[in-house]
């Protein structure tokens, strides 16, 4: 991936909880996820959260961390899933994430996502470095929830709770 | 502003960041280089689907190849859990070394891009680049003007050796300097999303799983016939998703290919901005072109000489401007004084109207003829102009003329005084030109035109009576002369030609103290000088300098002129006196349109009597072997040949060519257009070779060379004149 420098980042970004207008949110249930990143020794990495549906097909953006819209095509999987959704970064967007560091996103689901075959997925990118779409995919359930998961090149661990 | 003020203040103020950008940049050339060693090129028959077949042979789990810009591929695959990326050998598929993707900490690449402060240092990078494009043109303007125009781009560069660092330095990097500052712009508008480089959206495709299973590579048509050197990137579908693709990308754009039927799904041209910054990465990083590389890190090295010597050259300009004490600002100013002099000379005179002008209770602005213009306040107008060369403007108000003739005629009246010597033909050539000018737009006369001859203080003091008789006040020029600061010689030896009685004379050399470079550098001691230039001497007791042309330049470590004493001339008298051991006071002159400049074509000197002393300089220097042809002429060869010993000598080292001589006071004698007249078919053919032709001597001399050379060149429809307006026919007459 070739782009400048992404900001080293604090050592947490949290998420603003996102106000996506999903049905029966009063039902809902609050998602925390904490992505641990690995110490790949590069610049800030570019990553996208996201849901896909048991069909494996794009459901909703829950966090972008990176600015520039230039090195969008180097999350590949998620910038081609999502290209229908013209608010994909509505309200979900952040800093890079430095190696090492931790990202923690909230975000309200509604109870329908939950233990229906849907997936969390991270594409992550850092520059020079080799993209890396889907560097996890950990499904959605609540015999999930607390469990640490590993990825494959950026992503040390992801671990989620569900309130 | 003038390209010069751009170049000053943007290269003082800009250039210290630029000092970040050039340093860092040193570094950043060296990761090209290292690549280029691993770099093993792709055979010109190797097609994408057999280095594919190889790659994958010799590393199952490839998920990428990658073509660098060196010519390196980078296969990118999984060993276990651990991500590796390696070298590969297009030949047969073989993994090399592991692959870095740079040898430097990443914080070098993100000072040199963004200083650490992420975006807002990615817009102050930017300026400095634009910054740098600017200074970069403004020094080519500036250089182009110092040099005297494309053709004498290459030619010697004098002045002093913080000048001289600076002219030879930046003639080099400048095209290199300004191709990475816009370079740099581009690449900086990509990455602040102020151009877009992608052709749109990813199409969404899928590879679909017919009745067919899923293809090597190999076997796809689209990659067999592509060949890997227009290769950029090659992505191997995932093994675990079964609607995965195979995507390619190259140089002219990126396809999207079914893992079941090899068809291409999509296909996208890369953008013509994508193509441009393409080329600009390649400019601005060296990277697949290690030699330009290092031509890129030796300029951002030389940032670092660039800007010391700058800050040098203008903090001694700054030392030694004139500051005019009292000068009003130019609204509130009743009295406007405009100056234009090319060394420095006039101002004595200037900073004398000035104060008797101040203490006759008036406000006063001085400034550069090339600043003129008027105000409501104005009343009055005082132009002083010194004519420089042959009758041209001082470089300075080069462009005067012109824009006195733009400007709408002032009410305020105007006065001008030249400044100049009667000896030449073009006396006051540019302050009769500035006259004519304002007369011509219609400005009123406060006094008629008058010249200063030699910078006679009581002259100009004559004109200031006048001045005040206009004005009707108490006016009354104090004028103390101004000198440029001088060093002191010491004479070394001196050769003695007494056998005029009427005009004994002595070739003098002289030694001067070397100063250390850090004075050099600041432009202390005696400036850098060739033969042909002029060397100022102050007599003792007078502050009139006078000029002697000169017979050495500083590599031969030794300034050597030839006086002839005058009668009642106090400075020939001063310096036929010395004896070796006494001293001198001295200064220089360039006199650029004389000096020779490292040119290859043949030269004809023409010389008589003290006037062979710069044409023998230029010999003793010909050190190339260029074709020089001597004509001189004397009195006597007995009394008079200056300069014979060497000039015999020179001969027979090739350094001279030929020689011809001419004498006035032996039977059958003559003057030297007579050698010329004589010699008229080779002449001619020189002159038609381009040869060009420098002469030196009495004004008399002059004028008669020149018209025995319109005779000789006559029939090849060709005149001095013609020569002369393309420099190749220099006069140094006195």
């Amino acid at each position: 991936m070739s782009k400048p420098m992404s900001k080293p980042l604090l050592a947490t970004t949290v998420a603003a909880a996102c106000a996506l207008a999903l049905p029966a949110l009063a039902h809902g249930r609050q998602l925390t996820l904490t992505t641990q990143l690995k110490n790949y020794g590069g610049d800030g990495a570019y990553l996208a959260v996201y849901l896909t549906d048991s069909k494996g097909a794009y459901a909703r953006t829950l966090w972008v961390a990176g600015g520039k819209a230039k090195f969008y095509k180097h999350l590949a999987d998620w910038n081609r899933l999502s290209v229908g959704d013209t608010k994909r970064l509505a309200g979900v967007t952040g800093a890079s994430v430095g190696a090492g560091r931790t990202l923690k996103v909230t975000a309200d689901l509604a109870d329908a996502l939950i233990d229906a075959g849907y997936e969390i997925r991270i594409d992550a990118a850092a520059e020079d470095m080799r993209d890396s779409p889907s560097d996890i995919r950990v499904p959605l359930t609540t015999q999930n929830a607390g469990k640490p998961q590993t990825g494959k090149q950026y992503v040390q661990t992801l671990t989620y709770q569900l309130k | 502003m003038s390209w010069k003020a751009i170049h000053r203040w943007l290269g003082l103020a800009a250039g210290c960041l630029a000092l970040v950008m050039g340093t860092t940049g040193v570094f950043l050339a060296v990761d090209p280089v290292v690549q280029a060693r691993h770099a093993s090129p792709a055979p010109p028959d190797l097609s994408v689907a057999t280095l594919a077949e190889r790659v994958q042979r010799a590393m199952p789990g490839v998920e990428e190849i990658r073509h660098l810009p060196s010519g390196a591929f980078v296969a990118y695959g999984f060993d276990g859990e651990q991500a590796q990326a390696s070298y590969v050998d297009p030949q047969d598929g073989r993994v090399l070394a592991n692959y870095r993707p740079s040898q430097l900490p990443r914080w070098v690449k993100n000072l040199h891009r963004s200083l650490l402060l992420d975006d807002a240092g990615r817009w102050g990078v930017a300026a400095i680049a634009l910054a740098m494009a600017l200074i970069s043109f403004a020094g080519l303007v500036l250089l182009l003007r110092r040099m005297g125009g494309w053709r004498h781009l290459a030619g010697a560069v004098r002045g002093s050796l913080a000048q001289r660092l600076h002219v030879l330095v930046g003639r080099v990097v400048l095209v290199v300097l300004f191709l990475s500052s816009v370079t740099a712009l581009y690449m900086s508008a990509t990455t602040l999303g102020l151009l877009e480089l992608d052709a749109g959206p990813e199409p969404d495709v899928v590879s679909v799983a017919g009745s067919q299973t899923a293809l090597p590579g190999a076997q796809f048509p689209v990659l067999q016939g592509l060949d890997a050197r227009a290769l950029r990137k090659l992505n191997f579908p995932s093994a675990a998703d079964p609607e995965d693709i195979w995507k390619v990308t190259t140089d002219r754009g990126q396809g999207w290919i079914d893992r079941y039927s090899g068809e291409i799904l999509a296909w996208q041209d890369a953008t013509i901005a994508q193509r441009v910054y393409d080329w600009a990465v390649v400019l601005h990083t060296g990277e697949s072109a290690w030699p330009w590389a290092i031509a890129l890190g030796l300029a951002g090295a030389s940032i670092v000489l660039m800007w010391l010597s700058g800050l040098l050259i203008w903090w001694r300009a700054r030392r030694q401007a004139v500051r005019i004490a009292d000068n009003s600002a130019l609204a509130q100013a009743d009295v406007l004084v405009f100056v234009a002099s090319e060394d420095g000379s006039t101002w004595g005179f200037v900073q004398a109207l000035h104060d008797a002008l101040v203490r006759c209770g008036h406000r006063v602005h001085t400034s550069g003829l090339e600043n003129f213009q008027t105000t409501p306040a104005t009343r009055h107008v005082l132009v002083l102009a010194a004519t420089y060369g042959e009758g041209q403007a001082p470089t300075h108000a080069r462009q005067a003329l012109e824009r006195i003739a733009r400007l709408p005629r002032g009410s305020a009246p105007v006065a001008v005084l030249g400044f100049g010597d009667r000896q030449f033909p073009t006396f006051c050539a540019f302050a009769q030109a500035v006259e004519q000018v304002l007369r011509a737009q219609g400005w009123p006369m406060l006094l008629p035109l008058e010249c200063i001859h030699q910078q006679s203080g009581q002259q100009f003091a004559l004109w200031g009576e006048a001045l005040a008789q206009a004005l009707n006040e108490p006016l009354v020029l104090n004028y103390v002369p101004r000198v440029p600061p001088s060093t002191t010689l010491t004479l070394i030896s001196r050769q003695d030609y007494p056998g005029q009685t009427d005009r004994p004379t002595a070739i003098l050399r002289f030694q001067w103290y070397r100063r250390g470079w850090w004075d050099r550098l600041r432009g202390r001691g005696l400036a850098h000088f060739a033969a042909g230039d002029l060397v100022g001497i102050v007599a003792p007791g007078t502050g009139v300098p006078r000029y002697y042309s000169l017979a050495s330049g500083t590599s031969d470590g030794f300034l050597e002129i030839c006086v002839r004493l005058f009668q009642g001339g106090v400075c020939s008298t001063h310096l036929y006196g010395l004896q070796p051991g006494d001293t001198a006071e001295a200064f220089i002159r360039r006199n650029p349109g004389f000096a020779l400049q490292g040119r290859r074509q043949p030269v004809v000197l023409i010389g008589a009597g003290t006037g062979v002393a710069p044409l023998a300089g230029f010999i003793r220097r010909n050190d190339r072997r260029v074709p020089m042809h001597l004509y001189y002429g004397g009195r006597d060869p007995a009394l008079d040949f200056y300069f014979e010993p060497e000039i015999r000598r020179w001969l027979d080292e090739q350094r001279l060519a030929s020689l011809q001589t001419q004498f006035s006071r032996v039977p059958g004698g003559g003057y030297v257009q007579e050698a010329l007249r004589r010699d008229a078919t080779r002449l001619r053919d020189l002159l038609k070779r381009g040869a060009i032709v420098r002469v030196c001597g009495s004004h008399p001399m002059g004028r008669d060379v020149a018209k025995a050379l319109d005779e000789i060149l006559g029939t090849l429809r060709l005149s001095v004149q013609q020569l002369k307006a393309k420099g190749r026919y220099a006069e140094d007459l006195f």
